[in-house]
């Protein structure tokens, strides 16, 4: 690292300028906005909801300032092809974690940096099956979503094409979709073997939709199967929002400020937000705002809601009904893992290059168990990664480790996104306990109920069918959880959720939410397609909203 | 996965896979052997004693450079694409081999006097591994899964690739057999034209499916899937009815299509450019960017398309020189 290597922990969007995440060095100019002066909208977070959000705005002539509490990254110049390294990726501040089954909270689910967790995700672009948006009324399960499928089929599109997604030219399940922007990736061995799996049982499989480009648009080069892809594309051919909607919103007019915690909301004497208290580069400021925007996830935006309680919000905003922090979920993330004869070399590529959403839509199946349902991959775990799966998975250590991992080159797997139930006692809430600046610390109480676990095993025995069926041996399994959905659920009815259907905050008029944790259902697909589309569908809104 | 003799030799040699640098340099040594040799066989034209019109002559050098660019070119696409796979089968050595002796022995052409047996079998076997080659693609895909799916089309062993090589060896045929005859410049023009097309719209089918891959992303990428395909229908239509109408817009046309291999070759070194690290990184990216030596097999179509229309001209001639002939 040469001398002059910029540091971390100083903000880099200052002065009138933010980094050029397309070069090792350099700037592009940015709008500043003053804090004494409202902006139209204040937005926190700039993951995958807030970004889109922001850009959308910014186009729309709106005046936007876009906060995150992590730095703005240079891929070229910052991101190393070392696991430990880039752990700076993951939101790893202390959380209390409690309930029958506690979530570990870091590397599956969270981000800290501008363009949020998008900026360290594998990729993997799904959408909803049309049903779930319904599930209640049509599955018979969970919650009904405000929002009609065809109204997120279009948005899916809207977001599928500004990310160039590269996908099959046909997907086995679900309505037509169309053609993916551009096509897929070569399939790598690891997916292959779920490939022969699946044609050995007979169910279909599908090359990914992925968030990383087959070939080269704008300033991205084409993908180049290096697979550290989970601890940051150091080359940007992964469309992460740093990359993407990040940039854009700036060229919109858009101001980012990076390493800018939000500590609090602020609220005026009519019970309406004023704007946001943020700690940045060593003092607690404060940014006036019309409108403000919790886009933080769904530990941090619940967290942010709570802890800005005031006489007339005394639990906070949003919380008249104690609705807030509650029916948070995860997916499921159980894995079976194999040897191979052959080699298989699983780090190459992406790491999910081949698919199977069978259980997803396979509603008469006899053997099915649940409510819900579930997708699985094949994998490519990095070498780190993989020994730490192994460690607390199986509790192997030393020798034995040593002698496992040495088989690396020859293992595969599958890791299921495994949907679970929205639960009222799933939640975060503030616990005594504060961080460095003072702030509660948010404590998330998770349980699993008897659906899900029939679920992961179903999904379990599953692919340890389709492992065998592909040629692997000394088969174990391993459970784990991945992503963060709800929390603060969108809906219909005041009483039974936190926002309306475009993200606003029941009873205060210009506060909102706009990222996963408006999500009334997780359904059995990473999340992230659904979020930024449902991001871009809450523009439109807003933008509809102010220029009628 | 198993591996054939010469890999494991490399393999033990150098401890790597392939030497990367070291076959390029061997591969391309040899390709450049076979184009002295090719220079050497060549016969001085002004030793033929029997003048022939200028415009059998060009559609003589036409045939030739054209089969000689599209051996040439299979020759560096295929010792690229198959140093990618690592020349892991020792069958993938045959392919930039039978490139460089097809390149060779078009530039041999045109012999007049001798009957050239050693040509027509250099350009009958390339036809002949040509073919073999495409059941050699076609097993390779067939045997991945998902079996005749767009993912293996796309990246398993392209199916139409070897096809390069059958039309080098068709096209060098058929300059031999024009160079020995005389009196049937109409009926080789038709046969020429009609083969020609086919060979164009075989090619434009191939780039299609590798464009369409590139999801169209460069709009320059829609020019080799739109010219070659009208310049087939023009040659298909000389082929079928031959008519002086429409010869000089055609002719123009294949010139551009010519031009198009060229300035394609440009166009995929700018796109080598734009993968990861560009021309820096080049031991990646000439591997894993569009394949540089693909284009210029369209230069070699152009120009066997414009012998045809050379020696369409030449046959129409010589009724009325015949006839001038019999006056004086």
């Amino acid at each position: 690292m040469t001398q002059d290597a910029p540091r971390n922990d100083r903000p880099r969007a200052v002065n009138g300028h933010a980094p050029d995440v397309f070069k090792r060095e350099g700037q592009v100019p940015m709008r500043e906005y003053p804090k004494n002066a409202p902006v139209d909208f204040v937005i926190v977070g700039a993951g995958c909801g807030g970004s889109v959000l922001a850009a959308k705005l910014a186009e729309a002539g709106m005046s936007v300032v876009l906060f995150d509490a992590g730095p703005f990254f240079q891929p070229r110049r910052d991101f190393a092809s070392d696991e430990r390294e880039q752990e700076k990726l993951y939101w790893l501040d202390p959380r209390i974690s409690d309930g029958d089954d506690p979530i570990e909270l870091g590397a599956n689910n969270s981000g800290r940096a501008v363009g949020g967790s998008s900026v360290h995700f594998q990729m993997v672009s799904l959408r909803f099956r049309p049903e779930w948006f319904k599930a209640r009324s049509k599955l018979g399960y969970g919650r009904d979503w405000p929002v009609d499928w065809r109204e997120m089929w279009r948005y899916y599109d809207e977001v599928e094409e500004a990310l160039k997604i590269s996908g099959p030219i046909r997907y086995p399940w679900g309505p037509d979709r169309g053609r993916y922007p551009y096509r897929e990736h070569e399939v790598n061995e690891a997916g292959l073997v779920l490939a022969r799996g699946a044609e050995a049982l007979g169910v279909d499989w599908a090359p990914t939709p992925l968030c990383t480009v087959s070939a080269p648009s704008g300033k991205s080069p084409p993908c180049a199967y290096r697979g550290m892809c989970k601890i940051g594309c150091s080359i940007n051919a992964k469309q992460s929002m740093l990359i993407t909607y990040v940039p854009r919103a700036i060229k919109a007019g858009a101001e980012v400020r990076d390493l800018a915690m939000v500590g609090r909301i602020e609220t005026g004497a009519d019970g309406r937000a004023t704007g946001v208290s943020y700690y940045r580069d060593g003092k607690w400021r404060f940014q006036k705002a019309e409108n403000v925007v919790a886009a933080g996830y769904s530990i941090e935006t619940p967290r942010l809601l709570l802890n800005s309680s005031t006489a007339q919000h005394p639990q906070g905003l949003g919380n008249a009904d104690g609705l807030v922090g509650r029916n948070l979920m995860v997916h499921a993330n159980d894995a079976v893992w194999g040897e191979f004869d052959e080699e298989i070399r699983w780090y190459k590529g992406p790491p999910s290059m081949a698919t199977c959403e069978h259980w997803n839509y396979a509603d008469d199946d006899p053997s099915k168990n649940f409510d819900g349902g579930y997708s699985f991959m094949s994998q490519g775990p990095l070498p780190g990664d993989f020994a730490g799966t192994l460690t607390s998975s199986t509790g192997m250590f030393g020798d034995d480790l040593l002698e496992a991992m040495g088989r690396y080159n020859r293992m595969a797997g599958l890791k299921m996104v495994g949907e679970s139930m929205p639960q009222v006692d799933n939640r975060v809430t503030l616990a005594d306990e504060t961080d460095e600046l003072g702030l509660p610390r948010a404590k998330v109480t998770h349980s699993f109920c008897d659906n899900d676990r029939r679920l992961q095993g179903h999904g379990r025995k599953f692919m340890s069918r389709m492992m065998r069926a592909a040629g692997g041996k000394n088969l174990f399994e391993t459970q784990s959880t991945a992503h963060l959905m709800g929390g603060c659920p969108m809906g219909d009815d005041p009483e039974t959720s936190v926002t309306d259907d475009m993200g606003r905050v029941w009873n205060v008029d210009n506060l909102w939410i706009c990222d996963g944790s408006l999500m009334p259902t997780g359904g059995g697909v990473n999340p992230a397609m659904t979020i930024l589309a449902n991001a871009a569908r809450i523009a439109d809104r807003i933008i509809d909203a102010r220029f009628d | 996965m198993t591996h054939d003799r010469i890999y494991d030799t490399f393999r033990r040699r150098t401890r790597r896979p392939v030497g990367g640098i070291g076959l390029g340099a061997i591969v391309a040594g040899v390709g450049l052997g076979f184009v002295a040799a090719g220079l050497a066989a060549r016969r001085p034209r002004s030793a033929n004693p029997v003048k022939r019109s200028r415009n059998k002559r060009e559609a003589l050098r036409l045939g030739r450079d054209g089969a000689a660019i599209m051996g040439a070119s299979v020759l560096f696409d295929s010792a690229l694409e198959h140093l990618r796979g690592d020349f892991r089968r020792d069958e993938m050595y045959v392919a930039p081999l039978t490139g460089a002796t097809a390149m060779a022995a078009a530039l041999a052409e045109p012999r007049r006097r001798k009957r050239g047996r050693v040509l027509e079998v250099t350009h009958l076997s390339s036809v002949g591994i040509g073919i073999a080659g495409m059941g050699f693609h076609l097993r390779n895909i067939s045997r991945r899964p998902g079996g005749i799916s767009w993912n293996n089309l796309f990246y398993a062993a392209p199916l139409g690739a070897p096809g390069a090589l059958i039309m080098s060896g068709l096209f060098g045929m058929v300059t031999h057999r024009m160079a020995q005859a005389e009196g049937y410049e109409h009926l080789h023009g038709r046969e020429l034209a009609c083969l020609t097309a086919l060979a164009l719209v075989a090619e434009s089918g191939e780039v299609a499916l590798l464009h369409f891959r590139g999801a169209f992303h460069d709009k320059a990428m829609y020019l080799p899937v739109t010219l070659p395909p009208l310049a087939a229908a023009g040659l298909m239509a000389q082929a079928i009815y031959p008519h002086r109408h429409f010869r000089r817009p055609l002719t123009l046309l294949l010139r551009a299509v010519e031009g198009l291999g060229y300035v394609g070759t440009g166009f995929h070194a700018l796109g080598v450019a734009r993968n990861s690290a560009g021309w820096r990184n080049w031991r990646q990216t000439t591997l894993a960017g569009p394949p540089m030596p693909a284009p210029i097999s369209f230069a070699g179509l152009g120009k066997t398309g414009r012998a045809a229309l050379d020696l369409l001209a030449v046959g129409e001639d010589q009724p009325r020189q015949n006839k001038e002939r019999a006056a004086i």
